[in-house]
């Protein structure tokens, strides 16, 4: 059995590594670079860790220094015996810290997409909002008309769950050129997909990261990507925009770019793709957040954006 | 037996300290070595998953020293039905009252097994309440908007192999399978009311003795899930989706692999609907929160090993034939 001498190293050396876990909560919260790691929805609760972990920490200090002895027994047998182990297990915990501390806090880029296999199109990525739509665009519809100048373009589906799409989809077309928001990113693309025929020739503007598969070099089509993060960097699903630059532009993989040009619909192993045909490559900095992630209502939250933009304005 | 006597440790603490001193100087230097794609890459999933876990085994480990040092051991066992029919069905739901994920499940689980509940129960519990709950039921209907079966489906399976593995170890194991050194553990009670600050100061001292316990296995299990997730590509894998049954197989396996949280996976899973027939997606969304590389790990810490294997047998076996049974009707 422990002594108690060094079960109040033990607790010391525990209250050490907890305390260092909620310092490292704390630093990445005040570098602003939890999202990096997990999705908005998950950062709340990790924000609240350091409360719990900072009071165990101090529960365990107040036990080492001022416990009495025979008080201080290891009964569970829970505290590791003899040095390697304890060593080994402190080492374990500290692993993650060292990690987090000495690397720099980066986003998932290409070699990741590589390996994650990327979604050229929204239907691979989240088959359940576009399967049904194929059949119901064609219909011809009554309602929800987008007036254009030249000529009324629809946007109907019989499907209750793409009924979001279709409001989205009427909203994005009214635009001259269709911003795609990181906010709704995945929605935005999601819409354009269902209705690629009428949008075809739209005017787009979207930021990303340069994804080119493995064979290709530093110039040539690219994809403008992002990774959509539903929980944590676990399940981060690669989802891309072929684009075509139209003439040869050097741009190395995971730099960040503005794309802005038309639509048009590319016909690639079956299945029909969208591409912007690029009119303007413009090199940026990486955005404050550059993850994706879904937003529940996607017309709702476009409207507030507009409204954003507007103010901005 | 070797005790972590601060005398007995000055010899070793010497070369220690000429590694830190060593460590200090030269990684500054040479961080490059460390600074690459793939040591980026790795270190995003691996902090990423670890911050993932961190509030669920925070909170499991909470709930568990509470009801160490709050509820007395009778209070449980009087809730429990004793019939194991009634009692399984009992753990079944139990899950919709504590939507605890998988992480926070096994620290949860082992005070209750302290407390006086039957290890059949408690194993229906681990199984059926990381899936069984509202969280993850509103994740996967809205993961498969269209395909609201495939959200029932995932539930049904989840509670039918519950259930069987339930009946099953009820009928065929008779010893405790706890390991021995988590079974003793009655006495540490009276010692931590004494604790210096109180009954509050002792739950926060028995959360971090949980927290050291699991989080071990936890860390393990994150490194290996971040290497898979950095080094496997996944398209050269997919082929196997082409067999039928090999299907089922490889997204167990991945499923087992990837390690997501209950509440994440049906996402995942959602991207493989074209590819893969739609019972492989039921048996990875039933068999990745009740068996995975995080949690066997949990699981191995909390059960004797020839148990933790025979008990993984038994899920791997129920939710492949549930699985492709289950596809029947889908």
């Amino acid at each position: 059995m422990n002594d108690s001498r060094s079960i109040r190293l033990h607790y010391l050396f525990r209250a050490a590594v907890l305390a260092a876990f909620a310092l490292y909560i704390l630093h990445l919260m005040q570098q602003d670079a939890l999202h990096y790691y997990v999705a908005p929805a998950l950062a709340r609760w990790i924000r609240l860790c350091p409360v719990p972990l900072g009071l165990m920490a101090l529960s365990l200090v107040i036990q080492a220094l001022l416990g009495r002895s025979q008080v201080l027994c290891n009964c569970d047998h829970r505290l590791p015996a003899g040095f390697l182990k304890s060593t080994g297990l402190y080492g374990l915990f500290m692993l993650p810290l060292l990690l987090g501390f000495l690397l720099p806090d980066k986003a998932l880029g290409s070699i990741a997409a590589a390996k994650k296999g990327i979604s050229l199109s929204y239907s691979a990525m989240e088959p359940e909002k576009a399967v049904p739509s194929a059949s119901t665009v064609p219909q011809k519809s009554i309602t929800g008309t987008a007036t254009e100048p030249k000529k009324a373009v629809t946007f109907e589906t019989s499907d209750p769950y793409a009924k979001e799409f279709a409001e989205l989809a009427k909203l994005l077309y009214a635009q001259p050129v269709i911003p795609v928001y990181p906010a709704i990113y995945s929605e935005t693309f999601g819409a354009i997909e269902m209705f690629k025929e009428q949008f075809a020739g739209k005017e787009i503007a979207v930021s990303g990261f340069v994804y080119r598969d493995q064979t290709g070099g530093t110039s040539g089509p690219f994809a403008v990507s992002r990774f959509l993060v539903q929980c944590c960097t676990a399940d981060a699903t690669p989802f891309g925009i072929m684009v075509d630059p139209q003439h040869k532009l050097t741009l190395p993989a995971d730099s960040w770019v503005k794309v802005q040009g038309k639509l048009k619909i590319v016909p690639q192993g079956g299945k029909d793709l969208i591409e912007i045909e690029a009119s303007q490559i413009t090199p940026i900095a990486q955005p404050q957040t550059p993850y994706i992630y879904t937003s529940a209502d996607s017309v709702a939250a476009w409207k507030e954006l507009q409204k954003d933009a507007s103010k901005a304005k | 037996m070797t005790t972590l006597s601060p005398f007995k440790i000055v010899p070793l603490l010497l070369p220690a300290a000429f590694l830190i001193i060593l460590l200090v100087l030269w990684l500054p230097e040479r961080i490059e070595l460390l600074d690459n794609v793939y040591m980026d890459t790795f270190k995003t999933s691996f902090v990423g998953i670890l911050l993932e876990a961190l509030p669920f085994v925070l909170a499991g480990a909470l709930l568990s020293s509470l009801l160490q040092v709050f509820v007395p051991d009778e209070v449980l066992s009087r809730w429990i039905p004793k019939k194991p029919v009634p009692a399984i069905l009992f753990a079944c739901l139990l899950g919709v009252i504590f939507p605890v994920c998988e992480c926070g499940m096994i620290p949860l689980v082992r005070r209750l097994i302290h407390k006086g509940m039957p290890v059949y129960v408690a194993i229906v519990f681990i199984l059926s309440g990381p899936i069984i709950n509202p969280v993850v039921y509103g994740a996967t209907f809205m993961a498969f908007r269209s395909h609201p079966d495939l959200a029932y489906a995932r539930m049904g399976l989840a509670f039918a192999v519950a259930f069987l593995i339930g009946l099953i170890v009820y009928v065929t194991v008779k010893k405790s399978p706890v390991r021995w050194s988590m079974e003793r553990e009655t006495g540490g009670n009276a010692h931590l009311h004494a604790a210096r600050g109180g009954r509050l100061a002792s739950v926060f001292v028995h959360t971090s003795d949980e927290f050291f316990d699991m989080g071990k296995y936890l860390i393990i299990g994150c490194l290996l899930t971040s290497a898979i997730q950095t080094f496997m590509v996944r398209e050269s894998l997919s082929a196997i989706g082409g067999h039928p049954l090999g299907s089922y197989l490889f997204m167990m396996g991945l499923a087992f692999a990837l390690s997501l949280c209950s509440t994440s996976d049906a996402f995942v899973a959602s991207t493989f609907l074209h590819t893969f027939p739609a019972g492989s997606l039921i048996a990875f969304m039933v068999l990745g929160p009740m068996l995975d590389f995080k949690n066997a790990m949990m699981l191995m810490a909390l059960f004797k090993t020839k148990f933790a294997l025979y008990l993984f047998f038994l899920i791997a076996a129920c939710v492949f034939v549930g699985s492709v049974l289950i596809s029947a009707w889908l």
